[in-house]
């Protein structure tokens, strides 16, 4: 059985308009893809060109009830699918999605803040879409995919590294369909955000040019239907193109700029290559990341030149056509690499005049007809996150590499959790109350931190680094991939950073606090404090995320990327969340907020003394509504093997919606093996937040040995994922 | 009238969140970037933020602030140049 990612669907939009055939056109006839912001005020900046999408969007049929980012996923997901002929139902579980979102519903509970502070009401609203996850979900929910469903959230690469996610369910067998790609809408955040880095140039994005001044902001969504290359000629479906390779890094270098000589760059593409078992003499054209930034620019150039010597292929920033789009551009440019590929034209790099005598390189300047069988598209992202992806003609012999499974070892764990339950004041603006919750401050460790982590970072910034720290020494030339995961991200970051841009009308922005409030920061702080240059991702899907970090960190060990994978998830105690939680009676004595964060450090082969436990299986689905146990019972007897569970444990003693769905599970499994099945809880201990289940898995490490039985941590979100993960004791001799 | 290194240090202090640095322990001279305090990029745009936060002066590129980023009195220099030409 073949299991090479092919493409059989795309879908886009973006500033141009909305569909594949309206964005080649736009490229065809070198259309200026920017234009004067209209979706909101900027009395500081004024109406600066952008990419921004003037389409109504419910009158394309996008759903009523979703954030705008929600929208454009939701369009682009449409057409994608339209477009692959697929009958999702035919399906079922064999069939998911892994979206790049960085913005997620901001744009929309942006009204929250400014309603608050400008007029002082409380409404809540507009932030029920905030969730960077929710796009993924409402396109799971929507179209019926009731197999992996997450979000990747590392700025902007993150539509590059869904895509790569996807191929990799592919291949492990996991999925035969996957949709993939990326949604971002502007929002006021980023607008002032990247204006506060003077990252954006008022002419418009000219990259690689010589007097280039910055980036242009975009939105956009690309969804892309990657299939098993035998699902897809089973039902005689047109394959596009192939995904040949993929590869990711980390500079750990600088918050925001990128490494002077690309060195991330050049290791994410090297990767790619020889997973696609080819030389970069094989690439044709490359897609630069080419936001027009004088650094990235300078740097990515650097990069190239470093892989490919002399002969750099023809390649080109499409930056111009659509402005970046965060974590849409690794999609919306992926998608255009395979219409490169199908239309055998090079697209150009409009903006583009003079050459920079520093980069000494020109880009495509027109349209060209050109022989193309392998193209590559550049993602790189802040944190130093790089994403590289290769599509090749679908008539290209794929590199088969055999994607084993084997189970990994918990060699380390680090926990900050388990926090004191305190009374904690929602303060003014919000109304003033008391609440019961399970804070970890202060932040035991917070003293073996720098002085100028300390003085910088914000805590969920802090906690993953200690926690971290606890789970791993670093050992030179290891090499060490990344996965954080968060439910809601660096909240407290990003509400300071809107608070005063709402609060001061643009002015006085802050600067360190917006690369901050990337849910990929901790991720980031973590891989600088460690020097960890491979994967960086930050996954996020409700109470199911930290699992998705698992799986990603044991990709990484499979493929033989990593020799030490740590997979973590924090999230943090905030006043918005605490307040809007408490209107909408979420918190109560039984279920209390918590926060925290934990990193369990995992390696291959056999697992030695050093090692705490096992991890034997992950995997993660949708569950059906209405709740079927017996149809959850035979997905988990699929994945592991029942007669090893001793100890059920699960997120129950959290929303108390799920408790019963829950116990019934236990049920069914006690039923099944024919005895009783102990479930246990962790969240009376950690309280109620997204990341909760990294610390479930830590009790599971800890039950596994004190039991010496295999522990089942399952886990499911509110919003329809389900997740499970087997523990198992080390044997001693 | 000239602004004086000393206030300008305390405003250093703030804006960067030097927690551990008193006033006395920045030189005049001594570089602020690359040794010294660790300070790095985001937090020469701190340093812009704060320009304008307390004498009103807006810089809208990195380069523009360049030579102010030297040490405190080049910055003390550059923010009086600012305001008489103003």
């Amino acid at each position: 059985m073949s299991r090479q990612p092919v493409i059989t669907g795309l879908g886009v939009i973006a500033s141009p308009g909305y569909g594949v055939e309206t964005m080649w056109d736009a490229i065809a006839s070198q259309r200026d893809g920017l234009k004067p912001l209209t979706l909101f005020p900027s009395p500081r900046y004024g109406p600066e060109p952008v990419g921004e999408v003037q389409l109504d969007l419910l009158q394309l049929g996008a759903p009523r009830s979703a954030s705008r980012s929600d929208r454009l996923g939701w369009l682009a997901a449409r057409e994608a699918i339209q477009s692959s002929g697929l009958n999702l139902a035919d399906f079922g579980d064999r069939a998911g999605i892994v979206l790049g979102c960085s913005v997620g519903g901001s744009f929309d509970s942006e009204r929250f803040l400014i309603k608050l502070i400008k007029e002082g009401k409380f409404r809540p609203r507009s932030t029920r879409y905030h969730e960077c996850n929710m796009t993924a979900n409402l396109i799971a929910d929507s179209f019926g995919l009731f197999g992996p469903a997450m979000t990747v959230s590392t700025a902007c690469s993150s539509g590059a590294l869904a895509i790569a996610n996807a191929a990799e369910m592919i291949q492990a067998g996991e999925a035969d369909v996957m949709l993939a790609g990326g949604a971002d809408s502007l929002s006021r955040m980023t607008w002032a955000g990247f204006h506060a880095l003077l990252l954006v140039d008022g002419r418009g994005c000219r990259p690689f040019d010589g007097t280039r001044g910055g980036m242009s902001l975009g939105e956009g969504a690309a969804v892309l239907v990657l299939e098993a290359e035998d699902s897809a000629r089973r039902r005689g479906a047109k394959i596009l193109a192939r995904l040949s390779g993929w590869g990711a890094s980390c500079d750990a270098h600088h918050i925001t700029a990128p490494h002077p000589e690309g060195a991330g760059a050049v290791a994410a593409m090297r990767t790619a290559l020889a997973r696609a078992g080819l030389d970069p003499s094989a690439i044709h054209y490359v897609n630069a990341h080419g936001t027009g930034t004088r650094d990235n620019d300078l740097a990515e150039a650097k990069a190239l030149k470093a892989l490919f010597g002399e002969r750099v292929p023809p390649f080109s920033s499409t930056k111009r056509f659509f402005g970046h789009s965060l974590a849409a551009s690794g999609a919306i440019e992926a998608v255009l690499c395979i219409e490169a590929l199908r239309r055998q034209q090079l697209p150009p790099n409009p903006g583009f005049g003079e050459i920079d005598p520093a980069i000494g390189l020109e880009p495509v300047r027109e349209l060209a007809d050109a022989r193309l069988t392998h193209v590559m598209s550049n993602s790189f992202g802040f944190g130093g996150n790089n994403a590289v992806l290769i599509f090749s003609t679908p008539d290209t012999t794929p590199h088969t590499r055999v994607a084993k499974v084997a189970p990994v070892n918990v060699t380390g764990l680090g926990v900050i959790g388990q926090g004191v339950v305190t009374m904690r004041d929602i303060t003014a603006p919000l109304p003033a109350e008391q609440l019961l919750v399970r804070s970890c401050d202060p932040l035991p460790g917070a003293a073996l931190l720098t002085p100028n982590q300390r003085r910088r970072l914000g805590r969920p910034h802090q906690m993953a680094v200690l926690a971290a720290r606890a789970s791993h020494t670093p050992v030179p030339d290891q090499r060490v991939a990344v996965a954080m995961g968060t439910g809601f991200g660096c909240l407290a970051e990003g509400a300071a950073f809107i608070e005063n841009y709402v609060a001061k009308d643009e002015a006085e922005p802050m600067p360190a606090r917006f690369p901050g409030s990337v849910h990929n920061a901790p991720a980031g702080q973590i891989a600088m404090d460690l020097g960890a240059r491979g994967l960086n991702s930050a996954p996020t899907a409700g109470e199911i995320t930290f699992e998705c970090a698992l799986w990603q960190a044991w990709r990484q060990l499979d493929a033989g990327e990593a020799d030490v994978a740590l997979a973590g998830a924090f999230d943090e105690l905030q006043n918005y969340l605490l307040g809007i939680g408490q209107r909408w009676g979420v918190w109560t004595e039984r279920t209390i907020p918590g926060e925290g964060a934990v990193v369990a450090r995992l390696t291959v082969g056999e697992a030695d003394c050093s090692a705490l436990a096992r991890v034997t299986s992950v995997r993660l689905g949708r569950y059906r509504r209405p709740f079927d146990s017996a149809r959850e019972l035979a997905w988990i007897a699929d994945a592991v093997d029942l007669s090893a569970v001793g100890v059920f444990l699960s997120g129950a003693r959290g929303y108390p919606v799920l408790d019963p769905l829950y116990d019934s599970v236990a049920d069914e499994i006690s039923r099944s093996v024919g005895r009783i099945i102990e479930h246990q809880t962790y969240k009376q201990l950690c309280g109620e937040f997204h990341a909760a289940s990294a610390f479930g898995f830590s009790v599971a490490v800890r039950l596994a040995n004190e039991r010496q039985c295999g522990v089942l941590l399952y886990t499911l979100s509110a919003r329809g994922g389900k997740a499970l993960c087997l523990v198992q004791p080390v044997l001693r001799l | 009238m000239a602004v004086s290194t000393t206030e300008l240090k305390t405003r250093i202090i703030e804006a960067l969140n030097l927690q551990d640095i008193t006033p006395e322990q920045i030189e005049d001279d001594a570089p602020l970037f690359g040794t010294g305090l660790g300070l790095d990029s985001i937090d020469a745009l701190e340093l812009v933020v704060m320009m304008e936060k307390h004498y009103g002066i807006i810089i809208k590129g990195i380069e523009e602030g360049g030579p102010a980023f030297r040490s405190v009195r080049a910055l003390a220099d550059f923010i009086d140049a600012r305001r008489a030409s103003a």
